[in-house]
């Protein structure tokens, strides 16, 4: 008898831990349900001509605009390639420029480690697009940059280095500029968790410094890195206001022909097409990576 | 991402107005030239003014959708209101409410996509079908626009689609190359070709919208650039490709360009009269080209919504835009020219009325200038600058 009460107690307890779970859940649902899967779901429609908007549209169902995106004569699939070698260089520097800051705020200072932190992330206060647009008085052909090379005479006065600004060179610069406060984060939250004791048994086992940190610190900082990469790599590879503002002609990249299709070509369906791909290929790469950092955390331990 | 994209449309709405100054300049001379025919200034419209409900008891807020600086406030903020609508405020009480575009695609897309309410907009000329054709728009009544006797008359054609005033050309301009005389020479024939000249790698500005394809096809010689066949546009499409490399830039905020001029950065660029108006300001030695294959000409004008419930509040705004004194005000800040045919050119400097050749009665005309005309395929155009852009 007790234990039948217990029973049914139990799964009282558990079907109205599940309702408190799905009323918890239900109005951050609604949210994704109605401003992402929706819209997702709108643009995939669109993308293979489902919705016509336009009078230029065709109202017909047919993947000719994948075709057409895959086939030889596009151009956009080249396009990508470039943005994403753009995307991975950025990535790759940005992370190993701010691993060390991340290293230094969580193992190498104590009182102020809160106050650096602040002021890692102080750039956030100003505008991007200011942060961005300051980058464009430094690097002009007359910026204080080539200014600077003029007066050292380094440079003639009438020869600055001109692929400074307006270059895919330029917009790596600004990228990474504008990541690394950011990415500083995951890796000083990974590398601030490590259980200190775990460098001390290295120590006291005989390994130097370096071979403490190849072997204990970086793998266990490992999944913060890989978040850390993924942070830039993702919203960089569909970057379109920094290439727009410092590119120039060869900066252009994935995010502004998506752009430009849809706000003054007409085109929503090349349009869709293409934003598609780059969410498809982005979810594939999250779900990649995904599986990567569990893996390793797990090693890890 | 949604943030940026707010903080995009915010730069955007301030880039594109000086586009719109541009068509000024070209104004004044028709007008000059044309002013004897003025008396022509009957109304056209036809939906007459006494099916609609009258001005005290309209709503208010009149929704313009227009360019930056042109009332806005972005460029001379006490100036715009007083000149362009302070007529209209004194007049109605009413303060407008201004949405702005970047281009006029840009523009046209966010009215078909319904994302955008109004009671006026202000395309060009060559996007004036596009907006009857949308069925957004309905003709004006231009008895109740006093000063519309002012403007000329052969320009007002322009605004004429399917036989009625959908479009009160108001504002002119030039394209044209614009070059610092300092570092290019200017010796042989004016051409379009400076913009493609290999030997001024790096020094040159083109403007970010498919524009640039009925430019390639002027000079490239096509029979009509503004309708080229499949193979005109591939020819224009793989001509641009090849001299990318050439350009420094594409502007897409005319005033962007003008930094980039005066910094000399660049030295060759697609350009309205109003970078033309700043260099000579700045006493800078450039050369506002006459090409051979002639300038291409600008005039935007302004439509009535077909749903507006402002409906006389928006002929006092249209006539506060077409008086004298919004005329002299393109011309002199924005040296652009107007249709008002009373403007006084005396506000602009010599160099910039000899420069655009405000003072030519005969600048306007074919083959010295070739009007911007309606883009039937402008959909295709696009697709082909696409490639363009993404090659």
């Amino acid at each position: 008898m007790a234990t039948e009460e217990a029973a049914a107690s139990a799964k009282h307890w558990r079907r109205r831990e599940r309702g408190v779970t799905a009323a918890l859940l239900s109005a951050p649902m609604l949210w994704l349900l109605l401003f992402f899967v929706a819209p997702v779901a709108y643009v995939a429609a669109y993308s293979v001509g489902a919705i016509k908007l336009f009078p230029t549209d065709t109202g017909v169902i047919s993947l000719d605009g994948w075709r057409h995106f895959f086939g030889g004569g596009s151009i956009y699939l080249g396009l990508f390639w470039k943005s994403v070698r753009m995307s991975l260089t950025v990535s790759v520097v940005v992370v190993l420029l701010a691993y060390p800051i991340g290293y230094f705020l969580a193992l190498c200072v104590r009182k102020l480690k809160y106050v650096l932190l602040l002021v890692v992330i102080v750039p956030f206060l100003t505008s991007f697009l200011l942060r961005v647009l300051a980058w464009k008085v430094m690097l002009g052909d007359k910026g204080v940059v080539n200014s600077l090379l003029v007066s050292l005479h380094l440079r003639p006065a009438n020869e600055p280095i001109e692929w400074l600004l307006y270059s895919q060179f330029t917009v790596m610069l600004v990228l990474a500029y504008v990541w690394i406060p950011f990415v500083a984060l995951p890796i000083f939250v990974s590398l601030d968790n490590l259980d200190r004791s775990l460098l001390e048994a290295a120590s006291d086992l005989g390994a130097s410094r370096v071979k403490t940190f190849l072997r204990v610190t970086l793998p266990l900082s490992l999944p913060g890195l890989i978040a850390a990469f993924v942070f830039v790599f993702v919203p960089t590879i569909g970057e379109f206001v920094t290439p727009l503002l410092v590119g120039g002609t060869n900066g252009y990249m994935y995010g502004n022909a998506i752009q430009d299709l849809f706000t003054r070509g007409l085109d929503w369906q090349s349009g869709s097409v293409l934003a598609m791909f780059l969410l498809i290929v982005v979810a594939g790469l999250m779900a990649l990576f995904g599986r990567y950092v569990q893996v390793r955390s797990v090693a890890a331990d | 991402m949604t943030d940026i994209d707010r903080i995009l449309a915010e730069r955007y709405d301030r880039r594109g107005f000086m586009r719109m100054a541009g068509a000024t300049t070209l104004g004044a001379a028709v007008l000059a030239a044309c002013k004897k025919a003025e008396d022509n200034g009957s109304s056209t419209g036809t939906s007459g003014a006494a099916s609609h409900p009258p001005i005290d008891k309209e709503p208010g807020d009149l929704a313009v959708f227009d360019w930056s600086g042109y009332g806005n406030g972005d460029y001379y903020p006490n100036k715009e209101k007083s000149e362009l609508w302070g007529d209209y405020a004194n007049q109605t009480g009413d303060t407008p409410q201004f949405t702005l575009f970047e281009n006029d695609d840009a523009a046209y897309t966010k009215a078909v996509a319904g994302t955008v309410a109004f009671d006026v907009v202000h395309p060009c000329g060559y996007k004036y079908k596009d907006w009857v054709d949308l069925g957004a728009m309905q003709p004006w009544d231009t008895s109740l626009i006093p000063n519309y006797s002012q403007l000329n008359p052969k320009l007002m054609e322009s605004g004429v689609v399917d036989g009625q005033q959908y479009f009160v050309p108001l504002d002119w301009g030039f394209i044209a190359p614009l070059v610092n005389t300092d570092h290019v020479d200017v010796s042989g024939e004016d051409s379009f070709g400076v913009m493609f000249d290999d030997q001024y790698e790096g020094k040159i500005s083109w403007v970010d919208t498919s524009n640039m394809m009925y430019i390639g096809g002027l000079f490239l010689g096509v029979p009509d650039p503004f309708d080229m066949t499949d193979d005109e546009l591939a020819q224009v499409r793989d001509f641009l490709s090849s001299k990318k490399h050439l350009v420094k830039f594409m502007w897409n905020q005319s005033y962007d360009f003008w930094l980039s001029f005066k910094k000399e950065e660049v030295w060759i660029g697609y350009s309205w009269p109003d970078t033309v108006g700043y260099a000579d300001a700045a006493g800078m030695n450039y050369r506002y080209m006459e090409p051979k294959e002639g300038r291409v000409s600008w005039v935007c004008g302004m439509g009535l919504a077909k749903d507006t419930q402002n409906y006389f509040h928006a002929h006092d705004y249209l006539d506060s835009w077409a008086s004298k004194k919004a005329a002299e005000f393109l011309m002199g800040y924005y040296y652009y020219g107007h249709t008002n045919t009373t403007a006084d050119l005396s506000v602009v400097s010599p160099g910039v009325v000899d420069a655009l050749g405000l003072d030519d009665p005969t600048i306007l005309d074919p083959p010295r200038s070739i009007p911007e005309s309606y883009i039937p395929r402008r959909d295709v155009y696009q697709q082909y600058w696409s490639e363009v852009l993404a090659s």
